[in-house]
């Protein structure tokens, strides 16, 4: 069964409409413990977010196969703090850029828009699945920190 | 139009008032639409050589038991999508233009940002060439520069203006059809409209063949390219053959995606073409141009080049057995997606040298084929019998009314109006077997032959057939093997 702990919004961002490794991400994911609030494929940054949102979600899983990941997740980062999200995970994967990049180059490249983690599609789901609840909890830590500092500043 | 239900929704000829009422729509979708000249297209197509158009390449082809090959590829910019196509063009016999996936979704204003943006670049970062922003006028500039047949290869719900736009350029194939560039390429479009939209291209490729222009027609064989057992695309593969015809079009091929299993990929294409005549001659057609295409591995590569090449080749090798017309080629850089016109030209030569020594053997008859042949057949027949009951003679409403019922289901599609109850995975031969049948009406005999199958192979890797199994036959080929067995 799905750990409330963690919970986190799934999808194939853009006009992309490859469905197969999204549904194969679901299936793994989910008895290893994360809730997937699966939005499938085309899925506009807002859509992300809007779901985000709505479910409390610590993360956004982006996929891209199709090549214009780059085009499509421009931006995206700077969107999540418009709306309130300056520190949820973003995690993407997939082949993110057209033609064959050198990986460590994209990486950084995504990295830079502001992505935590960036995966090959040849990652293993169960490595990124630890990675996931790991990064979670860590965040989950730090804010409840926060929230103590917080509020031994009002006790005193 | 109005939204066309599936009791609106019926295969008939669009009559010409409601054709050039809805064109005149349909040209203003688009800035470009208003170039679309069609008595000017007529004229270019006659004032093409033979050299040039796709019908000529595929009846030679036919006639002299060749294969044809054909890459995909598709840039941004106009420029460079001919010097990509001139580099593959001694290669390979006949030339694709893969469209970019905005245009795919008629979000011409994406395809207009990456075509700048790409010129910024000063590299492609779009997924392929964007023939609605770039008009009548760079399509024209496009055809009159390549020296081959060219066709349009994308995966468009709604491809009415790009039709409009790319045959009165001179393009003489459109790939695709209303229920294979919906259901593995949309999550919303009902399927009532894209085959609707689809009877719109069909019948603007019927205007065509009326003034003596023949435009080849392809549906789109492998669907999600993911575990689809034969049966399926071919359903699919029929309905549109019959769809198109019924619009007036006259050279159709129909397409089939590898599978994996030698015998299952020879049988499947040779059945398509059986098939194909079966039904098309059921339904009152007889004046046609048929030929098949085959796809290599449409489903996930290894990244590791000399693996992906093997991978090309056993497509290569069952494409040729099975007698294909065409074989649509895949490269060295699959797995990371577009690939260089050196990846694409590699790809191309692995494929021709397969198939020439492929050719040099006589035609190949073994059991397996025979069985696999037969077996497929009864699945198609047990499918299409029963559209055909549903839509009470109509094939189109059939269509409809078979994904409603989840009686048509294609594995893995993202559209929602598909069921997704059918669950495939590999005997232990590597063939594609019916996991789960959902509520595809196959006949008790031939779903207990998949279930022995399935079990043979279970019994083999000591575990029961789960969905654990179908997610390891996923990921198989990229990880070098054919069937997901357990470490």
């Amino acid at each position: 069964m799905a750990d409330a702990r963690f919970k986190v919004v799934l999808g194939v961002i853009g006009a992309d409409c490859h469905a197969v490794g999204n549904k194969i991400i679901k299936s793994v994911l989910e008895p290893l413990g994360i809730d997937v609030v699966n939005l499938g494929v085309m899925v506009s940054q807002d859509e992300f977010i809007d779901a985000a949102v709505e479910t409390g979600a610590q993360a956004i899983l982006v996929s891209s196969i199709y090549g214009h990941g780059e085009i499509d997740c421009a931006g995206f980062r700077g969107r999540c703090v418009e709306r309130g999200l300056a520190d949820i995970l973003l995690y993407v994967g997939g082949n993110l850029v057209i033609g064959k990049r050198e990986f460590s180059a994209v990486e950084a490249m995504f990295k830079d828009m502001g992505f935590d983690r960036v995966f090959k599609p040849t990652v293993d789901l169960e490595e990124v699945a630890e990675l996931l609840k790991a990064d979670i909890s860590r965040k989950v830590l730090v804010c409840n920190d926060d929230h103590e500092v917080v509020e031994l500043r009002i006790a005193g | 139009m109005t939204e066309p239900s599936s009791h609106e929704i019926e295969n008939r000829k669009l009559d010409r008032g409601t054709y050039e009422h809805e064109r005149d729509t349909v040209l203003q979708t688009w800035h470009t639409g208003k170039d679309v000249d069609f008595a000017k297209g007529v004229r270019r197509h006659h004032e093409m050589p033979d050299s040039k158009k796709f019908s000529v390449a595929l009846a030679n082809a036919e006639a002299a038991h060749k294969t044809l090959l054909q890459p995909r590829a598709g840039v941004a910019l106009i420029r460079e999508q001919i010097q990509l196509l001139n580099d593959l063009s001694p290669h390979c016999d006949v030339l694709p233009t893969t469209v970019d996936a905005y245009t795919r979704h008629n979000r011409y204003e994406e395809a207009q940002a990456g075509i700048d943006r790409s010129r910024a670049a000063g590299t492609s970062l779009l997924n392929g060439f964007p023939p609605v922003n770039h008009g009548v006028e760079g399509c024209e500039r496009l055809v009159d520069n390549v020296s081959k047949p060219i066709q349009v290869r994308h995966g468009t719900p709604d491809a009415r203006l790009m039709a409009e736009i790319t045959l009165a350029s001179g393009f003489s194939s459109f790939e695709g059809g209303g229920i294979s560039y919906n259901i593995p390429y949309s999550k919303n479009v009902p399927l009532a409209r894209s085959i609707r939209h689809w009877q719109y291209c069909d019948r603007l490729v019927g205007r065509y063949e009326e003034e003596g222009v023949s435009i080849n027609r392809e549906p789109f064989g492998p669907l999600t390219g993911t575990l689809v057992p034969p049966f399926v695309s071919h359903a699919v593969a029929l309905i549109e053959g019959l769809l198109a015809l019924e619009q007036g079009v006259k050279c159709i091929t129909l397409g089939y995606g590898q599978a994996g299993n030698l015998s299952q990929d020879v049988a499947a294409i040779r059945s398509l073409r059986q098939l194909g005549h079966h039904y098309f001659r059921e339904f009152g057609h007889d004046d046609y141009a048929l030929s098949t295409v085959f796809h290599q591995w449409m489903g996930g590569f290894p990244e590791i080049e000399a693996r992906a090449y093997s991978v090309i080749a056993l497509g290569a090798a069952a494409a040729k057995f099975g007698g294909a017309t065409k074989i649509i080629v895949k490269t060295p850089h699959e797995a990371s997606g577009v690939p260089t016109m050196e990846a694409n030209r590699a790809g191309l030569q692995a494929t021709e040298q397969m198939i020439n020594m492929i050719g040099d053997q006589g035609y190949l008859e073994t059991d397996e084929i025979a069985q696999e042949m037969a077996l497929i057949e009864r699945e198609v027949h047990a499918v299409m019998d029963k559209v055909i009951d549903l839509g009470q003679g109509d094939i189109a409403r059939g269509a409809v009314r078979a994904f409603e019922a989840g009686v048509m289901d294609i594995p893995f599609a993202p559209a929602s109006v598909n069921a997704g109850r059918l669950t495939p995975v590999r005997d232990n031969n590597g063939a594609i077997r019916v996991f789960d049948q959902g509520s595809i009406p196959l006949p008790a005999d031939v779903i207990a032959f998949h279930k022995e199958k399935i079990a043979e192979r279970a019994a083999a890797e000591g575990r029961d057939a789960s969905f654990k199994m179908v997610v390891d036959d996923v990921r198989a080929i990229s990880a070098s093997k054919l069937i997901g067995r357990p470490n």
